[in-house]
C-alpha cells in the first residue's frame, strides 16, 4: 500500500483536504452574503416610509399608504411604488397597532396553512392563484368582486370574502371556509396588503398586462 | 453591486425553444462523459471516442444557442465556452483517476480480497 | 421484513424497525398524493371534508418523514457493518425509534382531525406550523431534536469507538450538518421574505447538499456490500463527490433567492452554482455504471461467463435506478428551469411540481427502497439475493409511474408558463384561465392515471419485500439440499 511513488490524485487524504477545504470556503461565502441579505431584507422603520426611503421590506405602516406596481426603465422590471397616504379599513394605523395587525396576519396565515394551496412570493402549492401581489389583482381594483360581494372598499371586500369564501364562488375550485373570524380576516388582508409592497426583483412579471386586459390594475390608468 | 443580468420579456413561442435546448446541453453532456467511459472501458469499439467528441461538440452549440436564447450577455457566453473547454477534459481527468486508483488500490486481480 | 432473526446486531434490528414504519408512510404518502389529484380533477372531492391544503401537507409530510425514517434506519442498519461493533445505546435507540414512532402517529392524527386552528401562537405550538415541508408543531420539533440528538450520540460514539472508516466519516460530518439546518427552521417571523429565506436554509440545503452526500455514503456502502468493490476506490470516489455536491449545492440555495425580497446578486450566484449541480450527478451516474461493469468483468474473468457479480439484485437495480433518476430528475429537470431568465416565468407553476416529483423519486426514494432490500437480504441470511416476479413490477410499475406524472406535470407546467405568465401576465384571472384550459385538465388526469400506477407498484413493492426474504431463504436452502444430494 505505501508507493511512494503513487500519485496525489490518488489519494485519499487529498481528497478528503480538499473536499473539507471546498465545503468550508463554500460555508464561509454562504455566511457572508448572509449578513449582507439578512441587513437588507430587514423591514424597514415608519421614519423611513414617511422620509421616502425605499426598503425591500418595508415597515408594517405600509398598510397607511397607496401601494402601486409599476413599470421601473432603470430596473428592466416592475417594483413597487408606495405613493400617498390612503385610510386602511377606514383609518390610520399606528406603527403598534400595524405591528401588531400583521404579527396577526402572519400568524393566521400559517395556521389557516394557506401557503398549502396558494403560493406566496411563489413559494407553496400551485392549487390556488399565487398571494404575492393578491392585494393589487384587477378583480379587486376594477369592481368586480366588490360588487359581487356588496362592499364599498376593496379591504372589505377581501375581508368578507376570506371570512365566507363558500358564499362567493368564482370558479368550481373554490374556496373552503376556513372559519376566519373578523378580526382574522382584517389582519389577513393586511399581511397582503403588506406582501404586496415587497420588492421581488419584478415577479410576478407582466402583471400590468392583466391589469391592462380586465382594466382594473393599479397602474392600468 | 450592479446586476449584469438583464431579463428580458420571453414571447410565448421562445419557451419550447429553450426547454428543449436546456434538455439537450445535458443529454449531449452525459452521452460525451458516458460514450468516453464506455469506450476507455472497452465495452464499445475505440472508434465509439471520436462520437463522443462529437457529442461535445453538439453541447458546446446547444449550450451557445441557449445562451442567445435567453438573451445572455456577451461576458456570460465567454464563460460558458470556457467552462465548456474544461468539460471537455473532465472525463478525460475521471478516468486518469480511475486508472491511477486502481493500479494503486488492486495492483493485481489475484490479490483481490472478496468482501462479503 | 417481518424478521430480525438473522441479524446479529441490535443496530441493525432498531434499523428494520425504521424500515417497517417508513414503507408504511410510503404508502401514506402516495394515498394523499392520490387524493389531491382527483381534487384537481374533481374539486368537489372531499371538500370541507379533507381540503386540499390538509391532504397535500400530509401528501409531503409523509415523504419527508418516511424518508427520514429510511435515513436513520439505514444507518442503524450500516453502523455494526462499518464500524466493526454494535451501537453504543441499543436501549436508548429502540426507546427513541417508539417515541419518535408515537409522536409522528400525534401528529398526522391531529393534522387529519383538527387540521387548522386559530391564528394564534397556540396553533403554531399544537396544531400546525403552516410552513410547507415543515408544517410539524414547534412540540414536534422539539421532539424531534430530542430523538436526532440521541441518534446522533449512538451514531457518534459508536464511531468513535469503533473502525473509523471513510463512510462513516462523511456520515457523522454529514448528519451533524443535517440536524443542525434543521433548527434554522424553528421560529417564528411576522416578516414574510425573512421566513423564507431561513426556511430555504432548512429545505435546499437538506435536499440539494447534506441529503445528496447522505446518499452518495449509501451508495458506497451499497457498492462494496453488493458487488465487493474495492473499499479505497468507493471512498475516494465519495470525497469527490463530496468536494462537488457541497462545492455546487451550498452556494446554488441562491437559485430560491430570485424573487422572495432578496437582493439581485443572488441572480449571478445561483445561475452560476446551480448550473454546476449537474456535474457531481453525472459523476456519480457514470461511477455507479463504472463500477458495476468493471466488478462484473472481475467477477467473469475470474469464474466465466455467467457468474454475476451481484449479491442483492433488487437492490442493485435500485441503486442503479437511483443514478439514472437523480441525473433526470435533479439534473435535467432542475437545469431546465434554474436561470433566472427562465425562472422568472416558471417559478411556482406546475414545472416546479414535475421536478419535484421526479428528483425526490430518482434521488432518494429508489436509495432508500435499495437500502430496504439489503435490511431483508441480512434479516433473511440470504447469500445472494435475485429479483423475484414482483420486485420486477415493482421497479416497473413505479418508474412507469413517477416519468409518467412528471411527464404530464412538466406538460401542464409548459402551458401555465405560455398561458398564465408569458401570454396574461399572472394574477387571479389569469391563473384560473390557464387552470381550465384542456391542456391543463388532461395534463391532471394523465396524472391521476399515473399515480394509480405507481400506487399499485407501490402495492407489488411491499408484497415484495415482505415475502422475498422466504422466497429467496427457500430457494437457497433448495440449492444446498441438491448440491448435497
Amino acid at each position: 500500500m505505501s508507493n511512494k511513488s503513487a500519485s496525489v490524485w490518488t489519494s485519499i487524504r487529498f481528497w478528503r483536504r480538499s473536499a473539507a477545504w471546498v465545503t468550508a470556503t463554500a460555508v464561509v461565502l454562504l455566511m457572508w452574503l448572509t449578513f449582507d441579505t439578512v441587513k437588507q431584507i430587514s423591514m424597514g422603520s415608519d421614519e423611513d416610509l414617511k422620509k421616502g426611503i425605499r426598503k425591500r421590506i418595508p415597515a408594517p405602516t405600509v398598510i397607511n399608504y397607496h401601494i402601486d406596481y409599476k413599470f421601473s426603465k432603470k430596473r428592466g422590471h416592475e417594483v413597487p411604488v408606495i405613493g400617498q397616504k390612503e385610510p386602511f379599513f377606514g383609518k390610520e394605523w399606528s406603527p403598534k397597532e400595524a405591528a401588531a395587525l400583521l404579527h396577526k396576519g402572519k400568524l393566521t396565515f400559517q395556521a389557516k396553512a394557506c401557503i398549502d394551496c396558494h403560493t406566496a412570493l411563489g413559494n407553496g402549492a400551485y392549487y390556488a392563484p399565487d398571494l404575492t401581489k393578491a392585494w393589487l389583482d384587477p378583480k379587486w381594483n376594477n369592481g368586480t368582486m366588490t360588487a359581487m360581494i356588496g362592499k364599498k372598499t376593496k379591504e372589505e371586500a377581501m375581508a368578507e370574502f376570506l371570512m365566507h369564501p363558500d358564499k362567493y364562488p368564482t370558479h368550481g375550485r373554490m374556496m373552503p371556509n376556513l372559519h376566519i373570524t373578523k378580526d382574522e380576516a382584517i389582519a389577513l388582508v393586511a399581511f397582503l396588503k403588506h406582501m404586496s409592497s415587497i420588492d421581488t426583483n419584478g415577479f410576478p412579471r407582466n402583471f400590468s398586462i392583466n391589469a391592462k386586459r380586465l382594466k382594473g390594475g393599479t397602474n392600468a390608468h | 453591486m450592479q446586476s449584469t443580468i438583464v431579463l428580458p420579456n420571453l414571447a410565448p413561442n421562445e419557451f419550447l425553444g429553450i426547454f428543449v435546448v436546456a434538455t439537450l446541453v445535458l443529454v449531449f453532456g452525459v452521452g460525451y462523459a458516458g460514450l468516453v467511459t464506455l469506450a476507455k472501458m472497452g465495452y464499445v469499439k475505440r472508434a465509439w471516442q471520436y462520437v463522443a467528441y462529437l457529442f461535445w461538440l453538439l453541447q458546446v452549440y446547444v449550450l451557445y444557442d441557449l445562451s442567445l436564447r435567453i438573451h445572455s450577455s456577451v461576458f456570460t457566453q465567454k464563460i460558458l465556452i470556457v467552462a465548456m473547454i474544461a468539460y471537455l477534459f473532465a472525463p478525460h481527468l475521471y478516468f486518469y483517476l480511475v486508472d491511477q486508483s486502481a493500479k494503486r488500490y488492486e495492483s493485481a486481480l489475484e490479490n483481490r480480497k472478496e468482501e462479503s | 421484513m417481518l424478521t430480525n432473526k438473522h441479524l446479529k446486531y441490535e443496530s441493525q434490528k432498531i434499523g428494520m424497525n425504521y424500515f417497517r414504519v417508513a414503507i408504511v408512510l410510503f404508502g401514506a404518502q402516495l394515498l394523499f398524493g392520490l387524493v389531491c389529484a382527483i381534487q384537481y380533477l374533481w374539486p368537489g372531492f372531499l371538500f370541507e371534508t379533507l381540503d386540499f391544503n390538509i391532504a397535500r401537507i400530509l401528501h409531503i409530510n409523509a415523504l419527508v418523514v418516511w424518508m427520514l425514517f429510511a435515513m436513520l434506519g439505514s444507518v442503524y442498519y450500516l453502523l455494526p457493518d462499518e464500524a466493526g461493533r454494535d451501537v453504543v445505546g441499543a436501549g436508548l435507540g429502540k426507546l427513541g425509534f417508539w417515541v419518535l414512532t408515537a409522536a409522528v402517529t400525534v401528529v398526522v392524527l391531529v393534522y387529519l382531525f383538527i387540521q387548522i386552528g386559530p391564528g394564534k401562537e397556540s396553533t403554531i405550538w399544537f396544531i400546525n406550523e403552516g410552513r410547507e415541508y415543515i408544517e410539524a408543531p414547534r412540540w414536534a420539533d422539539i421532539g424531534i431534536v430530542a430523538i436526532v440528538l440521541i441518534f446522533y450520540y449512538n451514531v457518534f460514539f459508536t464511531y468513535i469507538k469503533g473502525r473509523q472508516t471513510g463512510i462513516l466519516t462523511v456520515l457523522v460530518a454529514d448528519l451533524l450538518a443535517l440536524a443542525g439546518l434543521y433548527l434554522a427552521g424553528v421560529f417564528f417571523t411576522d416578516n414574510i421574505s425573512m421566513d423564507q429565506f431561513w426556511w430555504w436554509w432548512v429545505i435546499h440545503l437538506w435536499v440539494e447538499a447534506t441529503w445528496e452526500v447522505f446518499v452518495g455514503a449509501l451508495a458506497a456502502y451499497g457498492l462494496i456490500k453488493i458487488l465487493g468493490a474495492k473499499r479505497e476506490i468507493v471512498e475516494m470516489w465519495l470525497w469527490i463527490e463530496v468536494l462537488l455536491l457541497f462545492g455546487s449545492g451550498i452556494l446554488g440555495l441562491g437559485h430560491h433567492y430570485f424573487w422572495i425580497g432578496t437582493p439581485e446578486y443572488w441572480w449571478e450566484i445561483g445561475a452560476l452554482f446551480s448550473s454546476l449541480e449537474p456535474v457531481p450527478l453525472v459523476a456519480m451516474f457514470v461511477h455507479v455504471l463504472y463500477d458495476w461493469g468493471k466488478e462484473q468483468g472481475h467477477k467473469e474473468a475470474v469464474e466465466g461467463e455467467g457468474a454475476h457479480a451481484v449479491s442483492n439484485s433488487p437492490a442493485m437495480a435500485w441503486i442503479a435506478l437511483n443514478a439514472f433518476g437523480n441525473f433526470l430528475g435533479a439534473g435535467i429537470w432542475g437545469f431546465f428551469h434554474t436561470l433566472p431568465q427562465v425562472n422568472i416565468y416558471t417559478h411556482g407553476t406546475q414545472f416546479t411540481a414535475a421536478h419535484g416529483h421526479l428528483a425526490f423519486f430518482g434521488a432518494y426514494a429508489t436509495i432508500l427502497i435499495a437500502m430496504m432490500y439489503l435490511g431483508v437480504q441480512g434479516a433473511y441470511g440470504i447469500k445472494k439475493m435475485t429479483m423475484t416476479f414482483k420486485s420486477k413490477m415493482a421497479i416497473g410499475l413505479i418508474t412507469f409511474g413517477v416519468i409518467g406524472m412528471t411527464v404530464a406535470l412538466t406538460i401542464a407546467g409548459y402551458e401555465q408558463v405560455l398561458v398564465e405568465r408569458a401570454e396574461l401576465g399572472a394574477g387571479w384571472d389569469a391563473y384560473f384561465i390557464a387552470q381550465n384550459l384542456t391542456w391543463m385538465k388532461q395534463a391532471m388526469g394523465w396524472r391521476l392515471v399515473m399515480g394509480v400506477i405507481t400506487f399499485i407498484g407501490f402495492v407489488y413493492l411491499l408484497w415484495d419485500l415482505v415475502t422475498i426474504g422466504e422466497v429467496e431463504e427457500a430457494k437457497e436452502a433448495n440449492e444446498l439440499q441438491s448440491a448435497v444430494a
